[in-house]
C-alpha cells in the first residue's frame, strides 16, 4: 500500500505542473488585464486615468512583459522562494491575503462539514431502517427540498426572517462591535450566533444529498447475507446495524470526502457573497473579476492541488476502511 | 464499530490541527485591533463644555489629562488663523461613530472624498472656490502671480507643523518628479493665447506661511483648476523624506517597500503619495485619520486631535469620534444594513427610492435628495469616429441623431427606468447646474415616429433587407451595436431596441465586463454606449464634453487626435472643432466673464448637436441618514468635482442624543 501511495504521489507531480500551466493560460484569456479593470473602477469613481497613467502602472506591475515571461517568473518564485506573487487588489503578497481569510474560512467550512455528517448519517440510517415510515417520508421530503433549493435563495429567505423577527439580518460573521475586538467569550458567542444561518445554508444541499446516499446504501446493505447470518446467530439489532451495513454504507461518503477538501479551504462563494461572509470564496471571485492574476492563479493552483491531494486521501481512507478493497491491493 | 470510531477521532483531530495552524494568525490580527479597541471612546456623548472646561472631544480631553496629548490651544493654529466652519442646523455634540459601508479599498474615493481637505474648496453654489487649508490668497491684475497664505500654527495629524515647506516639498520632490504615478496636472500649465505655448508654473516660498505660484501667461482659473485637479497641493515632507528614493536611496526605498508588504517601489509610492488617506502611518490634515488596515472587515478612522477647524463657539471639530466603514460584498447589503439601522449614513440612486421611503419611519432615517449634474438617466452616446466609415458618416449626420431622438417614446422609458421619478426629457444640463440652457430639455424630445422615419428616408436609408431592416445605400448591413457592462441597463436597452427596430434600425446589445469595455473604448471599438455625462462645470473639468483625450465614447478618436498633437486619431471638424477652439480660448482667457461666455458656447454646441441623446431625465442622488445624524444640508449638487458628500462638510455632522 505504501508503494502504491508513493506511485500515486509521483504521478501527481506532472499533473500539477500541467495544471499550473493551464491555470496561467486561462487567467490570461479574458480581454484586458488588472490595469484596465482597475482603471475602469477608478474612472467610475471620478478619477481621470490617462493612457500614460495606465502604461506606467502596467510597467510598475510587470504586466507589459510577455505572458511566458510572467509565467516563468511566477513559477520560479513559487518553487525557489515559496512566494506566490503579489495581489494587486490588496497590495499585499498573495500568501498574506490567503492567511487573512483562512481562519474564518476553516471555521465556517469545518463547522458546516460536521453539521452535514452529524445530521445526515443518523438520519440516513434512520430513514433506511424505518423505510416507508412517517419519519422516512418526512425526512425524504425535506431532503428533496434541500437538494432542490438554491443556497443563495435560502440565504435570502433566512435573512428576511431574521430581519423581520429580530430586526437584524445577521450579515457577516460578527456584530459590528466585535469585528475588530480581541477574542473573548462574548465574541465566540456572537460568532456562533452568526454561524447558524451560513452553516444551514451552505450545508443544506450536501446534507440532503448525503441523506439520500446514506439511505440508498443502507437499503442495499440491510438485506445482504452477512446481515441475515448475523441476525440468525442472535446478535443484537444495534450491533448488527453498526457492525455491518453502516460500515459498508459509509464507503461512498468516505470516497467523496477527499473531494470536499478544496471546498473546505475555499468555502462557498455565492452564499458567502449574499451573506457577506469574510471567507475565501468571495476573495477568489473578486480576484477573478478584477483580473488580480497572481491571487486568482495561486488560488486555482491551490484548489487543483487540493483536489489531487483529496483524491489521494480518499483512496487511502477507503483502503483503510473497507477490508475488501484492502484485500484487492494485497492480491495485486 | 471500533474502526469507524477511530475514523471519527482522526477527523476531529485533523480539524483541531488545521484550525490550530491558522488560528495563530488570527490572534495576531486581533491583537492589532485590540490597540484600536482600547482607544474606543466612551459611548456617552458629552455636550461641549461639560468635559471640564475644554472645548474638545471628551476622548481627547482624557488624553490631555493623562499627559499623552498637548492641550487644545497648542494643537490648534493661532487664534486668528483657526478656520471656523459654519454649522448647517445647530452647534453639535461630541462623540459617536459615523457608520457606513464600503466595498473595501476599491472604494477608496468613497471614503477619500468625504474626508478630504483641499487647499481651496468649492463654495456651496459651486461657482467659485473659497479658502480651506489656505487662509487666503492675493492675485495680481493679469492673473499670473498667486500669493497664497497658510494658517500659522496649523499641524499635521501627528503634531508636526504644517508650513509652506510642505507645499514646496510636494511641488519639488513629488509632483514635478511625478513620483506618485500622475503626470503634472494641467492646472499648473499656463497657455499663451497667441502661440499656444504651454509653460509650467513656478512655485516659491515667501515665508513659513506664504508661497507664490507664478505663471508665465495669465491663468484666471488657476485656483479652481487646482481645486479640481490637485486638491491637496501639499504633502507631509517629514514623512515622505523617510521613504522617497531621492532622500533615502533606491535600495532603502525598496527595503521599506518590502517592509510595508508592497512589491514594487513605484507602486508603493503611488499608494503612499496619492492614496495616502488609507494608511495609518501617513499624517494628514483631514478630520479623521486611518487607524486600521483598509483591507480588514472594518476600516476605522479616528478623529484627528490636531484638526484645525472649530465651530463658531470654539469647539474643535469634528464632532463625531470615528468613521467606521464596514466592508460589504454586494450593494444590496448596504440597503439591508441601512433598513436595519446598522449604518447611520448611506447614499443610493433612485432605484431604491420606494423601499427607502416605505421604511423611513421604521428604520428611523430620512432621505435627503441632492441634485446630480447628470444629463440623463438613460441615454446613448454615438461615437462620431467609430471605425466603420458608413456608420461614422451616419452618426455625424445631425438628421440621424434627431431621428434616433424623436423615434423613442420618452414617457415610457422614463416611467420604466426611473419609476416615474425622472422627467421625459432630452439629455441636457439640469436646472440649477452651471450650463443650463432654456429649451434644451425639450430639444427633439417629442415622440414623432413618422417624422423620424421620414428623416431616415431623407438620409438615404431607404433600402430594406429581408427582415425589413434598413440598409446602407450601398446595400451593406446596418446594425447599431450598443456595448454595455451594466446589467441594470437591460430594461432600458430592451425598450430602445423596440423603438429603434420600429424605425427599421437593427440594434444589438453586447454585454462585456467593465475592464474589457474600458479597453474597447480606448481601442475605439465602441460605436454606441450608454455612459452618462455628469459635469458640474465644463470650464473646470472639460474631459467628457471636450475631446481632449480618449475617455468618453461620443468623441472617440477625436480625443486621440488632440492628445497626440495631431499625429494619431481623427481630425475634429465642424462643431467638434469649434468646441476645441472654445476650450483653447478658455485656457488662455484673461477674465472670468469671458470664460463663462466661452463655456456657455460649448454647452450650446452640445445642445445643437446632441451627440449624447437622452431618453429619461436625471434623478437625484439620495442621501440616507439616521434621524440622529444632524447638520446634513439639503439640496446641494452631488458632483465628483465638489467631492460628493464632502461638499456638506462632514466635520460638522453630529449625532444628536
Amino acid at each position: 500500500m505504501l508503494q502504491y501511495s508513493i506511485k500515486r504521489i509521483v504521478m501527481a507531480i506532472p499533473v500539477v505542473i500541467f495544471i499550473s500551466f493551464i491555470v496561467f493560460y486561462i487567467i490570461q484569456l479574458p480581454p484586458g488585464d488588472y490595469v484596465s479593470s482597475y482603471s475602469a473602477q477608478m474612472t467610475a469613481a471620478g478619477e481621470i486615468m490617462t493612457q500614460d497613467d495606465m502604461d506606467q502602472m502596467r510597467a510598475n506591475l510587470g504586466l507589459d512583459r510577455p505572458v511566458y515571461e510572467q509565467y516563468a517568473i511566477w513559477i520560479k518564485k513559487i518553487v525557489f522562494e515559496g512566494d506566490f506573487g503579489y495581489s494587486f487588489n490588496y497590495n499585499k503578497p498573495v500568501i498574506d491575503v490567503v492567511k487573512q481569510y483562512m481562519g474564518l474560512t476553516l471555521v465556517v467550512s469545518i463547522v458546516t462539514m460536521l453539521f452535514q455528517y452529524l445530521v445526515a448519517i443518523p438520519i440516513g440510517i434512520y430513514t433506511a431502517v424505518k423505510q416507508y415510515s412517517a419519519g422516512d417520508y418526512f425526512f425524504s421530503g425535506l431532503s428533496f427540498l434541500g437538494m432542490a433549493t438554491p443556497n443563495f435563495l435560502l440565504a435570502i429567505i433566512l435573512m428576511y426572517f431574521s430581519y423581520t423577527w429580530f430586526g437584524d439580518p445577521l450579515l457577516g460573521l460578527f456584530s459590528d462591535e466585535y469585528v475588530n475586538a480581541a477574542w473573548s467569550w462574548d465574541k465566540v458567542v456572537d460568532l456562533l450566533k452568526h454561524l447558524v444561518i451560513p452553516v444551514i445554508v451552505i450545508g443544506l444541499a450536501s446534507t440532503a444529498d448525503l441523506i439520500r446516499v446514506m439511505r440508498g446504501q443502507m437499503l442495499d446493505e440491510l438485506n445482504k447475507p452477512n446481515v441475515v447470518t448475523a441476525r440468525s446467530k442472535g446478535l443484537s439489532e444495534t450491533k448488527i446495524l453498526f457492525k455491518y451495513p453502516t460500515r459498508a454504507a459509509l464507503n461512498p461518503i468516505v470516497s467523496t470526502f477527499g473531494w470536499s477538501l478544496s471546498s473546505i479551504f475555499t468555502g462557498s462563494t455565492i452564499t458567502a457573497i449574499v451573506l457577506n461572509l469574510p471567507i475565501q470564496g468571495p476573495v477568489m471571485y473578486k480576484a477573478l473579476l478584477g483580473q488580480d492574476m497572481y491571487l486568482a492563479g495561486s488560488w486555482l493552483l491551490f484548489m487543483a492541488l487540493l483536489t489531487v491531494l483529496g483524491t489521494l486521501i480518499s483512496d487511502i481512507l477507503l483502503a483503510w476502511l473497507d477490508p475488501k478493497i484492502r484485500t484487492e491491493f494485497r492480491g495485486n | 464499530m471500533k474502526r469507524s470510531r477511530g475514523f471519527m477521532i482522526a477527523l476531529v483531530s485533523m480539524v483541531v490541527f488545521v484550525t490550530g495552524c491558522f488560528g495563530g494568525n488570527n490572534a495576531e490580527t486581533s491583537k492589532e485591533s485590540k490597540a484600536v479597541e482600547s482607544q474606543k471612546p466612551k459611548e456617552a456623548a458629552v455636550a461641549p463644555g461639560e468635559a471640564g472646561g475644554g472645548k474638545e472631544a471628551p476622548m481627547l480631553a482624557e488624553l490631555v489629562k493623562a499627559g499623552k496629548l498637548p492641550p487644545l490651544e497648542e494643537r490648534l493654529p493661532v487664534a486668528s488663523d483657526i478656520m471656523i466652519e459654519p454649522v448647517v442646523e445647530e452647534i453639535g455634540q461630541f462623540g459617536g461613530d459615523w457608520n457606513m459601508s464600503w466595498k473595501g479599498p476599491a472604494d477608496k474615493w468613497g471614503v477619500g472624498m468625504i474626508n478630504e481637505e483641499a487647499l481651496f474648496r468649492f463654495n456651496k453654489e459651486g461657482k467659485a472656490v473659497e479658502p480651506n487649508v489656505a487662509k487666503g490668497y492675493e492675485v495680481n491684475d493679469d492673473s499670473t502671480v498667486f500669493t497664497i497664505h497658510l494658517r500659522e500654527g496649523m499641524k499635521w495629524s501627528d503634531g508636526m507643523p504644517f508650513t509652506a515647506d510642505d507645499v514646496l516639498f510636494y511641488w519639488e520632490h513629488m509632483l514635478t518628479k511625478e513620483t506618485f504615478g500622475k503626470k503634472i496636472y494641467d492646472a499648473y500649465y499656463s497657455v499663451d493665447p497667441v502661440t499656444g505655448d504651454k509653460a509650467l508654473a513656478e512655485v516659491k516660498k515667501v515665508d513659513d506661511y506664504t508661497f507664490t505660484v507664478t505663471h508665465k501667461y495669465p491663468s484666471v482659473q488657476f485656483l479652481e483648476r487646482v481645486a479640481i485637479d490637485n486638491k491637496w497641493f501639499f504633502a507631509p515632507a517629514h514623512f515622505h523624506k523617510t521613504i522617497l528614493p531621492e532622500f533615502v536611496g533606491d535600495a532603502k526605498t525598496l527595503e521599506i517597500t518590502k517592509q510595508w508588504g508592497y512589491e514594487d517601489p513605484k507602486q508603493f509610492l503611488v499608494e503612499t503619495g496619492y492614496y495616502f488617506w488609507l494608511h495609518p502611518e501617513i499624517p494628514t490634515l483631514a478630520a479623521w485619520v486611518a487607524k486600521t488596515d483598509a483591507n480588514s472587515e472594518q476600516f476605522v478612522m479616528e478623529r484627528n486631535p490636531y484638526y484645525w477647524k472649530t465651530d463658531s463657539e470654539g469647539n474643535q471639530l469634528p464632532y463625531m469620534d470615528r468613521i467606521i466603514e464596514n466592508q460589504i460584498q454586494d450593494p444590496s447589503q448596504q440597503l439591508l444594513g441601512t433598513l436595519a439601522g446598522k449604518y447611520n449614513f448611506a447614499t443610493f440612486d433612485t432605484a431604491n427610492f420606494t423601499v427607502l421611503k416605505e421604511n423611513e419611519k421604521k428604520g428611523d432615517f430620512r432621505v435627503i435628495p441632492w441634485t446630480q449634474p447628470t444629463w440623463s438617466s438613460a441615454g446613448v452616446q454615438l461615437n462620431q469616429t467609430t471605425k466603420d466609415p458608413n456608420l461614422s458618416k451616419l452618426f455625424q449626420d445631425i438628421r440621424f441623431r434627431e431621428a434616433l431622438s424623436i423615434g423613442v417614446n420618452r414617457q415610457v422609458v422614463t416611467d420604466i427606468v426611473t419609476s416615474g421619478l425622472g422627467e421625459p426629457i432630452q439629455a441636457s444640463v439640469p436646472e440649477g447646474v452651471i450650463g443650463y440652457q432654456e429649451g434644451w430639455a425639450q430639444h427633439w424630445a417629442e415622440f414623432e415616429p413618422e417624422r423620424a422615419n421620414q428623416l431616415l428616408d431623407e438620409i438615404g436609408l431607404t433600402k430594406r433587407d429581408k427582415n425589413n431592416f434598413r440598409m446602407f445605400p450601398d446595400g451593406s448591413d446596418l446594425t447599431l451595436t450598443v456595448f454595455e457592462s451594466d446589467t441594470n441597463k437591460s430594461a432600458f436597452l430592451e425598450l430602445l431596441k423596440k423603438y429603434y427596430e420600429d424605425m427599421g434600425l437593427k440594434m444589438n446589445v453586447k454585454m462585456v465586463e467593465g475592464g474589457a469595455l474600458f479597453d474597447l473604448k480606448y481601442a475605439n471599438e465602441v460605436p454606441i454606449h450608454t455612459e452618462n455625462i455628469s459635469v458640474a462645470n465644463v470650464a473646470f473639468r472639460p474631459d467628457t464634453m471636450v475631446p481632449l483625450r480618449i475617455i468618453t465614447p461620443w468623441f472617440g478618436h477625436y480625443g486621440l487626435y488632440t492628445q497626440s498633437g495631431g499625429t494619431e486619431g481623427v481630425k475634429p471638424e465642424g462643431d467638434v472643432a469649434a468646441i476645441l477652439d472654445n476650450w483653447n480660448k478658455i485656457k488662455a482667457s484673461k477674465s472670468k466673464e469671458e470664460i463663462d461666455q466661452l463655456a456657455n458656447e460649448i454647452y450650446k454646441l452640445h445642445m445643437k448637436n446632441q451627440w449624447v441623446i437622452g431618453y429619461a431625465g436625471p434623478t437625484p442622488m439620495l442621501l440616507v441618514a439616521s434621524n440622529k445624524l444632524r447638520n446634513i444640508p439639503e439640496g446641494l449638487v452631488w458632483a465628483d468635482e465638489y467631492r460628493t458628500v464632502g461638499h456638506a462638510h462632514p466635520a460638522q455632522f453630529f449625532l444628536k442624543q
